[in-house]
């Protein structure tokens, strides 16, 4: 059965050479398949148990049925753990993308000297760690100390100079929003430029032959040319909103009541503060069902990608 | 469909809808100061740690935002001392090391065998991978934690390492495989002529031309590793046993603002490793988390 690639010698050399063959894809593939069995797929198969009994850890198990999900659908968290996922998504995409589109649009069309260097720069926010993400983000936002609040102080603007921003539930999704999109844009950002760095040059040339504009250029062939990756980009959006836990955990945890409560933050609280594990599994459930959704749209987008 | 991008692999692309060189325009010098404008606000959050960490705790009471008068080395002793960083970053250099060693050689020999034994037997395997692949970390943490508490492998380093391998596998297996695609047949098919087993072909030939890969493996594992917050945060509860972040993370929620300078000067050390990286290899960096976007 098995056969290597282009190998037509080794399909002669008959069965004893395909028996080491098929030795050798086993091995190849077992340390692989050995980690994702026990961290990955029986992990996977306890959720849907797990999440389907009452339990504290140490207490017996007992079997509740769809009970946890009944209790989740009333929990006041878990449904505003639920809506920030599509706020979050739609707010991403709204701003993020856009915004993204237009910086690798400036740095591509505009490439000089300068552009590598800027690439590197918008993406280094990117690989910061969360913790430290976080930690800059308070010091942003914070009263008293806080950078924004000292701008206040200086130009005297009161309403400034008195604002809490991670305190007041009308702004703290904001303010986690905006450090967001300062660490998250860079990905945005590098994928844009290397989608657009595609784009053939004669079409850049003909349109300035024709005397397109730089915006009548971005407008009528690189957004049409990009439709896909920002179609891909999107269901990214969708999909770290799902899994948002970091920087919200880190600046507000979740507050202040649930303003900022993502459906991470919910699942550790749940499982790991309170150790009610059922209910945690079965946040853990709907975090998986909705990202299989956004994967299977994921995947009929791609179907239909026309370029 | 859903296969991984061999950006990161290929050469370089002729930068094609860039200019021709030619005289800057005024719309571009325009365009490149708003972008550098940009730019400096990106950075600009970078230098705040170190404005704090660089004053004593009255002058930051005082004036937070002021240039500080000397620079407080005593702020980074203080720090190290204080959430005993040297502690931290042996735990989190276990960490990173245990998960290096642990994701790369099963993903790479996983990634070959997809790559070059192309079957049907093989083209189930690989999406028993993939599936791993679309798995939110999230969904399988309370179930992880359970059973490593059962076999009492939860708060050990290695019980993060091993778990943080797991969920890096399918990534590099599938950056591996079309790694091992874009390489030419000619070498391998050559050696085999010549008598060399699987084995030797795949040490001997394949994995040496895989270096530029496994480089790439090694830095994003490394900073991958280095950075994670929640997985730690589940699975450590032991103060000995916590990595940089956590410190880092537990020191505010400690003190407070009280000891601003200190907890900056701890963040700089705690941030630098993977800014440092990146500020070395971040071409070979951004081609690589290049080609984890999904591909049409």
């Amino acid at each position: 059965m098995v056969v290597a690639a282009g190998g037509s010698a080794s399909r002669k050399k008959g069965h004893k050479r395909e028996r080491g063959t098929t030795l050798f894809v086993f091995l190849c593939v077992l340390p692989a398949l050995v980690f994702l069995a026990i961290f990955l797929y029986y992990p996977i198969v306890e959720t849907f148990r797990i999440s389907q009994v009452k339990t504290t850890g140490l207490s017996e198990e007992v079997f509740v049925g769809l009970d946890n999900y009944r209790k989740l659908f009333a929990d006041e968290e878990f449904l505003a753990g639920l809506r920030h996922v599509f706020s979050w998504a739609f707010w991403s995409i709204v701003i993020q993308l856009p915004l993204s589109f237009f910086i690798a649009f400036g740095l591509t069309y505009y490439s000089n000297r300068m552009s590598n260097t800027l690439r590197a720069i918008f993406y280094l926010a990117n690989i910061l760690p969360s913790a430290i993400t976080a930690m800059l983000g308070k010091m942003v936002f914070a009263p008293n100390y806080g950078i924004l609040v000292t701008i206040g102080k200086v130009l005297g603007w009161k309403w400034l100079a008195s604002a809490d921003f991670l305190g007041n539930p009308k702004f703290a999704f904001w303010s986690v929003f905006v450090i967001a999109t300062w660490a998250y844009a860079g990905f945005y950002i590098i994928y844009f430029m290397a989608r657009m760095e595609q784009i053939p040059r004669d079409l850049r040339e003909a349109a300035e032959l024709d005397g397109a504009s730089a915006l009548r250029y971005a407008w009528s062939i690189v957004l049409p040319d990009l439709s896909y990756a920002i179609r891909i980009c999107a269901v990214l959006c969708t999909v770290g909103s799902l899994k948002l836990f970091d920087l919200p955990y880190l600046m507000t945890t979740g507050g202040p009541g649930y303003a900022t409560v993502t459906l991470g933050i919910t699942l550790y609280r749940h499982g790991f503060i309170n150790w009610n594990y059922g209910k945690a599994a079965a946040i853990g459930v709907v975090i998986f069902v909705l990202s299989l959704v956004f994967t299977i749209i994921q995947f009929t987008i791609g179907k239909g990608k026309d370029a | 469909m859903g296969e991984v991008n061999t950006m990161a692999v290929k050469p370089d692309r002729p930068r094609s809808i860039q200019g021709t060189r030619r005289r800057h325009r005024p719309a571009e010098i325009i365009v490149t100061v708003v972008l550098s404008i940009l730019a400096l606000f990106v950075i600009f959050p970078f230098v705040i740690p170190f404005l704090f960490a660089a004053k004593t705790q009255l002058e930051f009471a005082y004036h937070p935002w002021a240039w500080p008068k000397s620079f407080q080395v005593k702020n980074f002793i203080d720090a190290w001392k204080a959430v005993r960083i040297d502690k931290g970053l042996i735990n989190t250099l276990i960490v990173c090391i245990g998960s290096i060693v642990c994701t790369i050689p099963p993903a790479a020999l996983s990634g070959y065998v997809f790559a070059r034994y192309r079957s049907r037997f093989t083209e189930i395997l690989f999406y028993l991978i993939l599936i791993g692949y679309f798995i939110p970390v999230q969904m399988v943490l309370v179930p992880l934690y359970k059973m490593e508490v059962a076999t009492h492998i939860n708060d050990t380093l290695y019980g993060l390492f091993l778990p943080m391998a797991a969920f890096g596998i399918p990534f590099w297996t599938l950056i591996y495989r079309s790694f091992f695609k874009s390489l030419p047949n000619e070498l391998a098919e050559a050696a085999r002529i010549d008598g060399a087993g699987h084995w030797s072909v795949l040490f001997r030939i394949m994995f040496p031309l895989a270096q530029p890969a496994t480089v790439l493996a090694v830095l994003l594992v490394f900073i991958g590793a280095w950075n994670d917050y929640l997985l730690s945060l589940v699975l450590l509860t032991d103060q000995n046993n916590f990595t940089m972040q956590l410190r880092v993370a537990s020191f505010l929620n400690a003190y407070g603002t009280d000891r601003m300078p200190r907890y900056a000067a701890a963040a700089i050390i705690s941030a630098a490793p993977t800014v440092i990286l990146y500020i070395i290899g971040h071409r070979g960096i951004i081609k690589g988390t290049l080609a984890g976007a999904i591909k049409e």
